[in-house]
């Protein structure tokens, strides 16, 4: 190896004009022995920078950090399976919705064939209007709300699952 | 989408060695490096590529590092653990050091300069790093790199002359 070469590199390095490529042959310069005084002074810098360069982290670590990410990944999928979940709540909600009207006419039904007290007498009816015409009104004005409630209930249910998906 | 084993391990060794650098605390260092990829990987959806991933892995290690060193210096307690502890005869003449005295030596100058010299060191003399890789991991530009590396190498080469001059 030329010494003249090293000390120029030496004096370029000092001066932040050398490569990487430059600084690498210097610090495997190093590795040999048997130096002139000169070049043997800068010895324990290059030695130094390889030995830092072979500092590393054991296998133990990597199962350490891999078992704290295997947490973070188990539960992240533990969250989306929640939130798959979702739509068979809304199914049983549907579900109890249908079950509970079904009940209901069921009951008004068999209460309307066993119980004599209950029948129907149309002849007993007092109208409450007079007008056909405003009683009709009445009655679509209170099926629209009825409609209305039923159908911002549900796009509120939908954009909470929205939300939370 | 980075995949943790792919992306993200590999940093390890570096951010330990940087870690490292900044604490001088083997223990800590670790641990450092563990919340830098626990963090990196709860990031991972914003993440482009490989590289990105290793700038914010270096940011994070890198002021974590100096976290702890701030939380050291304001509670005035020396650092533990330390290859530096048995380095205390630094002023003794150069030629007279064996080859692992003079190595400790030149520890406790990398461990001397600022903060920003030492991690510019560490990333360019220890990692071998192009400049414009470094001004990108330590978002500044490449002139404030080679300045703040210039000063590092010219404080440790007047080091050595330091030694030459006391008559060795």
């Amino acid at each position: 190896m030329d010494y003249k070469y090293i000390e120029q590199l030496l004096e370029r390095y000092w001066s932040c004009e050398t490569t990487v490529e430059e600084e690498t042959l210097l610090r495997d310069f190093y590795k040999q022995t048997n130096l002139p005084e000169n070049l043997e002074r800068y010895r324990s810098l290059f030695e130094f920078q390889n030995e830092q360069a072979e500092l590393r982290l054991g296998e133990e670590f990597d199962e350490k950090v891999l078992s704290k990410i295997d947490e973070t990944v188990v539960k992240a999928k533990h969250n989306k399976f929640v939130y798959r979940l979702y739509p068979f709540y809304r199914a049983a909600a549907i579900v109890a919705v249908v079950f509970t009207l079904g009940l209901a006419v069921q009951h008004s039904f068999s209460r309307g064939d066993n119980s004599v007290a209950d029948t129907y007498n149309y002849a007993s009816y007092k109208d409450t209007y007079t007008d056909p015409q405003v009683a009709y009104e009445q009655v679509a004005s209170a099926l629209k709300e009825v409609s209305d409630g039923l159908r911002s209930a549900g796009l509120q249910t939908e954009d909470s699952l929205n939300i939370q998906k | 989408m980075i995949n943790f084993r792919d992306d993200v391990l590999p940093l390890k060794n570096r951010l330990y060695r940087l870690a490292l650098r900044i604490t001088a605390h083997t223990g800590e260092s670790e641990d450092i490096v563990q919340e830098t990829m626990i963090r990196a990987w709860n990031h991972r959806d914003e993440f482009e590529s490989g590289s990105s991933v290793e700038a914010f892995c270096v940011t994070v290690c890198k002021n974590l590092a100096l976290d702890y060193i701030g939380k050291k210096e304001s509670q005035n307690t020396a650092l533990e653990d330390t290859v530096l502890e048995q380095a205390d005869n630094a002023a003794t003449p150069f030629q007279k050091l064996s080859h692992e005295d003079g190595k400790k030596w030149v520890y406790r100058l990398f461990q001397q300069l600022p903060d920003k010299q030492r991690i510019i060191m560490q990333l360019r003399d220890i990692e071998g790093k192009p400049y414009r890789e470094i001004a990108t991991l330590l978002n500044i530009t490449e002139e404030q790199v080679k300045v703040t590396l210039f000063r590092a190498r010219q404080k440790i080469k007047q080091e050595f002359e330091k030694i030459d001059n006391y008559g060795l």
